[in-house]
């Protein structure tokens, strides 16, 4: 289990971390989001001791994370970089050796995942000589070669096609399912939403929502209603308590609505109008929970 | 995974994927070449008879150039090549003769055996060596005719001549050795000086490789900037090192088969001295120069920070030079203790036996902690200017840095 709890950070004059927290239980995948420079980066930096909060503590299994944990720990920076010169295979060695894996281990480990990645015939390639989707690839088999209980990953999936996003998520969800702790940023919101059980928001240096995906949707203070409406549908709408805000695209309304609304009843009086010709009635996505908790 | 494991692999890597770069392998490779050459080619060139074209005018001449070849062949090897040989053109006018010599048809003239013209007498371009073997040859001439005339009486006057009438009595007691091992620290001192200046740029930009490209965010998840920084300097260290070693080496082996000089035998004493100061402050500078790399995010900015370390060392090198003057010298004494120099005052005053134990012993205790202690300071600074991209860091802001 990785806490976080309470962390500050000021650099100079900027207030990176204002009291930051979030846990992550093994076996779980967390979706860390929040705006550019509300602080994602920095604390995961702090899991590994690149920086050192003002104040707050970082945990591994309720323990303060020392040099002997973070062996056991996966990282994927968002500044990506492996040595170009290299050839692929000697660099996941490398890397593996680097967390105390032994020479044979770490071998036949880079081997598996460069295999996994498809990546078999390229094994003596350097690594300048491969492609910017396969150098990823290779990014991420060097954060997991040693096999980590913790895989914290910096923006993954940003500058991947829609293959390599693909491949990203398969991994990413295979490890959670195989017990380890998976965190990563990304702005994507909706890869997010179809891949994580839980997400934490932070923003401006604090996350202000956290929980699991499902029931931050369900206890949203808002529904999604789309509506595609006969004749005049500004009278009808009209008749619609607790309405947020409507956004009208080639006829069809989106609407959103409290979530104490009488959907049901507007939809009844819709239809023996004989004016509904569809209707679709959503909790908000995570774009949505996303946009009203950083706003 | 203990802290020296850690960066056994960082130097492992080093070694293994820097050692079979072209780059390595190419100046390896040309640094023997140009060593052996250096000591083999003038050896074959030097094989070669060295032929001057000498004009006469008169009689009495003859003698004097035999005489000269005589004496410039003397230590041939027999059945070789000589090493001169004076052609003789014999004129009957000394107007031609002038003439020839200004036409450099020759390179000077005799005349009666007692006179010699030349274009011009000494400095950079004159006939000094020719000039001075007639002359010798000449003096030579005259002192044979006249222990011939003089029998036994002008012998010893040569004898008398040529010693030395007062004997000389030393207070220190004489040892040929202690010349010899003066001159081989100082040949060490040399290569210390060429290997720091040599490698320690290698070092510096090596150090830099991680941040450009941008793999160290990577490496300091898992391991320590002390360890990747030790790691980084002990590799590329010992690349340089057995370089450098090689190319001394072969040097040497050059120098034994070709025999231009004998290379002066060495007691185990002055050796270990040697070899272990010229490993201690290797690695000293070896440091300096890793924690100044680790102030620099690119190569290009290495120069500017590499400047102010080659002048440590070059002040290090005067004062061994001081220290050979004067071993037992404040100058000498206060070096010893200042890791900076010790390397180079510390042999020049173990060879020339004016150094007592405790001090011997002292240097290395204080030039080896300042070198570990260097690599966490550098260490420090290396985390420091680590997540801040982009042109130079000053020292402070580092140190400060590391603590963010």
């Amino acid at each position: 289990m990785l806490l976080l709890r309470d962390l500050h950070k000021r650099f100079g004059d900027v207030v990176a971390l204002r009291g930051c927290s979030f846990e992550l239980a093994r076996g779980r995948m967390l979706g860390f989001l929040g705006p550019n420079g509300a602080g994602k980066t920095t604390a995961m930096r702090s899991i590994f001791g690149l920086i050192r909060p003002d104040s707050g503590t970082v945990t591994w299994n309720g323990e303060p994370i020392t040099a002997a944990d973070r062996l056991r720990f996966g990282y994927m920076p968002e500044q990506r970089g492996l040595y170009p010169k290299m050839r692929v295979t000697d660099q996941l060695v490398y890397f593996g050796r680097l967390h105390g894996m032994a020479s044979a281990d770490a071998t036949s480990s880079a081997l598996g995942w460069l295999e996994r990645f498809d990546l078999a015939d390229r094994a003596n390639d350097t690594l300048e000589s491969l492609s910017h989707g396969n150098q990823q690839r290779v990014q991420l088999a060097a954060a997991m070669v040693h096999d980590p209980e913790l895989l914290v990953l910096d923006e993954p999936f940003s500058g991947l096609d829609p293959i390599a996003v693909e491949t990203m998520s398969g991994v990413l969800t295979e490890q959670a399912d195989a017990g380890k702790a998976v965190v990563f940023s990304s702005h994507q919101l909706d890869l997010v939403e179809d891949l994580c059980e839980e997400v934490a928001i932070i923003d401006d240096g604090a996350v202000v929502v956290r929980g699991r995906v499902r029931e931050l949707k369900d206890s949203a203070p808002i529904r999604h209603l789309e509506l595609d409406l006969e004749g005049d549908a500004a009278a009808l709408l009209q008749a619609l308590e607790g309405v947020q805000r409507i956004e009208t695209r080639d006829g069809v309304h989106t609407v959103i609505v409290d979530a104490a609304t009488d959907v049901r009843g507007f939809i009844a009086r819709a239809e023996e109008a004989g004016r509904l010709r569809h209707f679709a009635y959503t909790t908000p996505s995570l774009s949505d929970l996303f946009l009203e908790a950083v706003r | 995974m203990s802290g020296l494991q850690g960066l056994w692999q960082v130097a492992r890597r080093e070694v293994t994927q820097r050692g079979r770069s072209k780059a390595y392998l190419i100046t390896t490779a040309i640094l023997l070449l140009l060593v052996v050459a250096i000591v083999v080619l003038p050896q074959l060139f030097g094989e070669e008879t060295e032929a001057f074209r000498l004009g006469a005018l008169g009689d009495d001449n003859a003698e004097i150039v035999q005489t000269a070849e005589r004496l410039a062949n003397a230590n041939d090897e027999p059945g070789g090549p000589a090493s001169i040989s004076i052609e003789v053109v014999e004129f009957d006018e000394r107007e031609r003769a002038i003439g020839a010599l200004e036409a450099n048809e020759v390179e000077a003239v005799i005349v009666d055996g007692g006179e010699l013209i030349v274009e011009r007498t000494g400095g950079f371009f004159g006939d000094a060596s020719l000039v001075s073997l007639l002359q010798r040859a000449a003096a030579t001439v005259a002192l044979e005719e006249i222990v011939a005339q003089q029998g036994e009486t002008a012998a010893s006057v040569i004898d008398l001549m040529t010693s030395d009438t007062l004997t000389t009595t030393s207070l220190t007691p004489e040892d040929a050795d202690d010349e010899t091992r003066g001159v081989v620290a100082y040949a060490g001192l040399l290569l210390l000086y060429g290997a720091i200046l040599l490698y320690g740029t290698w070092i510096l930009t090596g150090i830099t490789e991680e941040k450009t490209n941008r793999v160290v965010e990577v490496l300091l998840s898992t391991i320590k900037p002390w360890q990747l920084l030790g790691g980084k300097i002990l590799g590329i260290g010992v690349l340089g090192i057995s370089q450098f070693a090689g190319t001394v080496a072969a040097a040497l082996i050059a120098v034994e088969v070709t025999g231009v000089f004998d290379l002066p035998a060495l007691d185990v004493g002055t050796a270990t001295t040697l070899v272990l100061w010229f490993i201690l402050g290797f690695l000293l500078f070896a440091v300096l120069f890793g924690a100044a790399g680790a102030l620099v995010s690119r190569s290009e900015d290495a120069q500017t920070v590499a400047f102010p370390m080659s002048m440590v060392a070059v002040v290090g090198f005067f004062l061994s030079i001081t220290a050979l003057g004067d071993p037992e010298g404040v100058a000498a004494i206060v070096g010893t203790f200042i890791p900076l120099t010790a390397p180079f005052v510390v042999p020049v005053r173990a060879a020339l036996a004016a150094i007592p134990a405790w001090q011997y012993a002292l240097s290395i205790v204080v030039t080896l902690g300042f070198t570990v202690a260097g690599v966490f300071v550098g260490g420090r600074i290396y985390a420091g200017a680590l997540l801040r991209y982009g042109g130079r860091v000053g020292v402070r802001d580092a140190w400060r840095g590391a603590s963010e």
